[in-house]
């Protein structure tokens, strides 16, 4: 009895145990008091978030009722109007936004239930499995890509903004001019070839930029990288008689380069940019002068004064950089034929207008980021004195 | 003006303690540093032109894009090449050649009575394929000669009705056009329409597109923002709680869910997308409006503000007139950065066909041809709108980039 009820309640004590343990940490830490505080507001968040996503999904055509009778009109039986209101009263459907999504939420924050899918005909939660974790990997995998690149290249860019292309200092011999000038030039020229590639990432619209890859597979008489498996390959399990199934790891790792390429490709142009005005917001501080009047020089000043404040807020905006890739993957999913949460939305929103589909993934995207919102602030807060000073007081 | 300019430019060194920088406003200042980029000014330069080309396309373009100025002679045709010279010698006018179909050589009387044999036979002729259809005679002899401000067809070249005024400039002058028929810089498309001047043509409409999203979202987030900044307190918590809400869903899928339902709703595909404009518009207001509100947080506390207050002005009128217009430079800013992300969010509503559709001429409608097999194979000059398109949004991303630096008042003695 106590057990089942558990069952059904878990994640509701889930929650409130987090909740307790911060409030009972915060009455002798002024730190997880700023966590407890952040905990809340990152539920209540999630509270709004599920109401303007469940009233969004209103305005998609179409509903629960609809599409069981529209199935079961395909069994062969006559359907009237009156069967279409019969049916949306009892599935609830007649009664007000606001009720239904408090039954909505109720569910979600009692057992984690994201609801029950008309057009699929069976559980959200099923209809989902894993493949909300395989978008999530996706856009870490092209998330990391993009930092990787937008990074280092971001930081060399912010230091070459205001370099001048020649060196015209007449203190300078003249061979050391030419020699800085050529060296300067060169700088100049990768900085301005680096900034072309990656916002030619942002320039070539995603599905053009796949679609061009797979082209050229097929051009070259190699079989397309598209989906997560090639036929071979699809059916077999990871672990056979002889052990882990290296050829099946290889045959995932030459279909899933496509998608992290393009969605971190398309990512690197924004964090480029966010990465420079960073960087050179830092750089025009007077700590940076100060430490070079204290004969702090070269890479040191660098890598040690604007870089290193520069990539707390690089570091706290993970949670929407993700977002922002997840925003990306529908598309990119749709034309390389994926299986994913992503391409799960787009069938829900433009085919088969399945609100609760819909509606549950939007929500967990949200859920992710929320989550990494959280993550990174008490991290910071922790690690960085200044954080920590601007929000304990 | 000028003498900014000199500032920045070659007499830099010299007089650095000149008046006017110390005198000179915000805008001139940036415009002042801007000048200075080269990536950026080489990066307007093109803008500008491109978007002229795109506000005065009918202009420019040799031939009408719409159904109406279909070549029927000349479909899935490729680019006519503009020439100054060939064997039969030079000519200070350039021209292109004359294009005609070849009959197909296809034998109806044996496919009627060979059965599969003749049927087969024709098939591997290779006459049925669709690379085929694309070729075409070029008769090098009969040269036609481009002519410039030419009359051809009618086109509204200023049209004021729309805003209330009944005023319309229709004009048949075009910048050039042909002896005899038609000229095609860059190809057909499968029905005769002409490529170039449909690329011209969609490029004004997808920037109007992004135009209305941006002017909506600046109005939401100056709202937002204002509001919030200005009141404080609970009203500040309570517009900030909705701000990052819909800060943290990802807007496409908002976008689509929005188009899905504005298809229902029986609209002309273009009043339909200016609605998903708007939607863009609304939906954008999280990051600009926060920016402004701790902009305002601020400001609030200032002598002005504080003034403008004790002289009696309302609430609404210290945010308009006195607290908005200190961040004008940043918001102008801002909203040019944001350009090409509002562009590449009509293109992938149209990838998914709930954007603009087939007779309209957007640059999106367009890109969504450039998925197409047979174009990607047999019609490869279709890919023109997809090189305007980069060549744009670089540009936008380039002129942004340069406008950040400029905005930034510390970036001078660097």
């Amino acid at each position: 009895m106590i057990g089942s009820f558990l069952a059904s309640t878990w994640l509701f004590w889930l929650l409130l145990s987090v909740g307790g343990l911060l409030f009972w940490r915060s009455r002798s830490s002024q730190y997880f008091g700023f966590v407890l505080n952040r905990y809340l507001l990152a539920l209540l968040t999630l509270l709004l978030v599920s109401a303007i996503v469940f009233s969004l999904m209103e305005v998609l055509p179409g509903d629960c009722a609809e599409k069981y009778i529209a199935y079961k009109n395909t069994q062969g039986e006559t359907i009237t109007q009156a069967d279409i209101d019969a049916e949306r009263v009892r599935m609830g459907l007649d009664k007000p936004l606001v009720h239904r999504w408090a039954s909505w939420i109720t569910d979600l924050t009692l057992r984690g239930d994201l609801g029950f899918s008309c057009a699929k005909r069976q559980s959200v939660n099923v209809a989902l499995g894993n493949r909300f974790w395989m978008s999530f990997a996706f856009c870490i995998g092209g998330l990391v890509f993009a930092y990787l690149i937008a990074v280092p290249f971001g930081i060399f860019s912010a230091f070459m903004i205001n370099k001048p292309w020649t060196d015209r200092n007449p203190q300078h011999s003249s061979a050391k001019r030419l020699l800085n000038t050529v060296w300067l030039f060169v700088q100049k020229a990768i900085d301005l070839k680096l900034r072309i590639i990656s916002y030619l990432g942002l320039a070539l619209p995603n599905f053009l930029l796949a679609l061009s890859i797979i082209l050229i597979y097929v051009f070259a008489g190699e079989s397309t990288p598209t989906g997560l498996f090639s036929d071979q390959w699809r059916d077999q399990p990871w672990f056979n008689e002889s052990g882990f199934q290296y050829g099946k790891l290889d045959d995932f790792i030459a279909h899933i380069w496509l998608p992290i390429f393009v969605i971190g490709w398309s990512a690197t142009a924004l964090q480029l940019q966010t990465v420079r005005a960073l960087v050179v917001d830092e750089t025009n501080k007077l700590y940076v002068d100060a430490a070079k009047a204290r004969g702090v020089s070269g890479v040191a000043l660098w890598a040690g004064y604007p870089v290193r404040h520069s990539i707390n807020p690089l570091f706290n905006s993970v949670g929407f950089d993700f977002q922002r890739v997840y925003n990306d993957l529908p598309i990119v999913a749709v034309v390389i034929g994926l299986t994913d949460s992503a391409s799960l939305l787009i069938e829900a929103l433009a085919m088969t207008n399945d609100q609760e589909l819909a509606a549950a993934i939007l929500f967990l995207v949200a859920l992710v980021v929320i989550s990494m919102n959280f993550v990174t602030d008490i991290v910071l807060a922790a690690i960085d004195p200044r954080v920590r000073r601007s929000v304990l007081g | 003006m000028t003498t900014i300019m000199n500032l920045f430019g070659r007499a830099k060194s010299k007089n650095n303690t000149d008046e006017s920088y110390y005198t000179a406003g915000q805008m001139a200042l940036i415009k002042a540093r801007f000048n200075r980029k080269l990536s950026g000014r080489i990066a307007s330069w093109i803008l500008i032109t491109t978007l002229m080309l795109g506000l005065f396309a009918s202009f420019f373009s040799p031939v009408d894009p719409t159904i109406k100025g279909a070549d029927s002679d000349y479909r899935r045709g490729a680019p006519q090449m503009v020439y100054f010279w060939d064997e039969n010698g030079f000519s200070l006018r350039p021209f292109t050649y004359t294009y005609t179909k070849e009959g197909a050589k296809i034998d109806l009387k044996a496919l009627a009575g060979g059965g599969l044999a003749a049927l087969d036979a024709l098939t591997s002729s290779g006459a049925l394929t669709s690379s085929n259809q694309n070729k075409y005679k070029v008769d090098q002899d009969k040269r036609r000669y481009l002519q410039f401000f030419v009359e051809s067809w009618e086109y509204s070249f200023l049209d004021l009705t729309p805003i209330g005024i009944d005023f319309e400039w229709r004009t048949k002058l075009h910048l050039f056009g042909v002896e005899q028929g038609q000229v095609h810089l860059m190809g057909t498309d499968e029905d005769g329409k002409d490529v170039f001047s449909r690329t011209l043509h969609a490029i004004w409409i997808t920037i109007s597109i992004a135009l209305v999203a941006l002017v909506v979202k600046l109005f939401s987030s100056l709202i937002v923002g204002g509001v919030s900044g200005y009141f404080g307190g609970r009203i500040d918590a309570v517009l900030m709680a909705i701000t990052e809400a819909v800060r943290v869903i990802p807007p496409i899928p908002v976008y689509l869910a929005c188009a899905v339902a504005l298809a229902q709703i029986d609209l002309t595909s273009v009043q339909r997308y200016f609605a998903i404009a708007v939607v863009i518009g609304l939906l954008d207001f999280a990051t600009l409006g926060r920016r402004l509100r701790t902009h305002i947080l601020t400001e609030r506390n200032q002598d002005y503000v504080l003034a403008a207050q004790l002289s009696g002005a309302s609430n609404w009128r210290v945010i308009w007139v006195h607290l908005i217009p200190s961040f004008t430079s940043y918001i102008i800013v801002d909203t040019l950065i944001n350009f090409p992300y509002v562009i590449l969010a009509e293109t992938s509503l149209s990838f998914l066909g709930l954007g603009l559709t087939e007779p309209v001429n957007s640059l999106g409608v367009l890109l969504q041809k450039a998925q197409d097999p047979d174009i990607q194979q047999n019609m490869v000059w279709q890919f023109f709108p997809v090189v305007i398109f980069v060549v744009m949004v670089m540009a936008f991303v380039f002129v942004g980039d340069a406008l950040r630096d400029a905005a930034d008042p510390h970036s001078e003695n660097k």
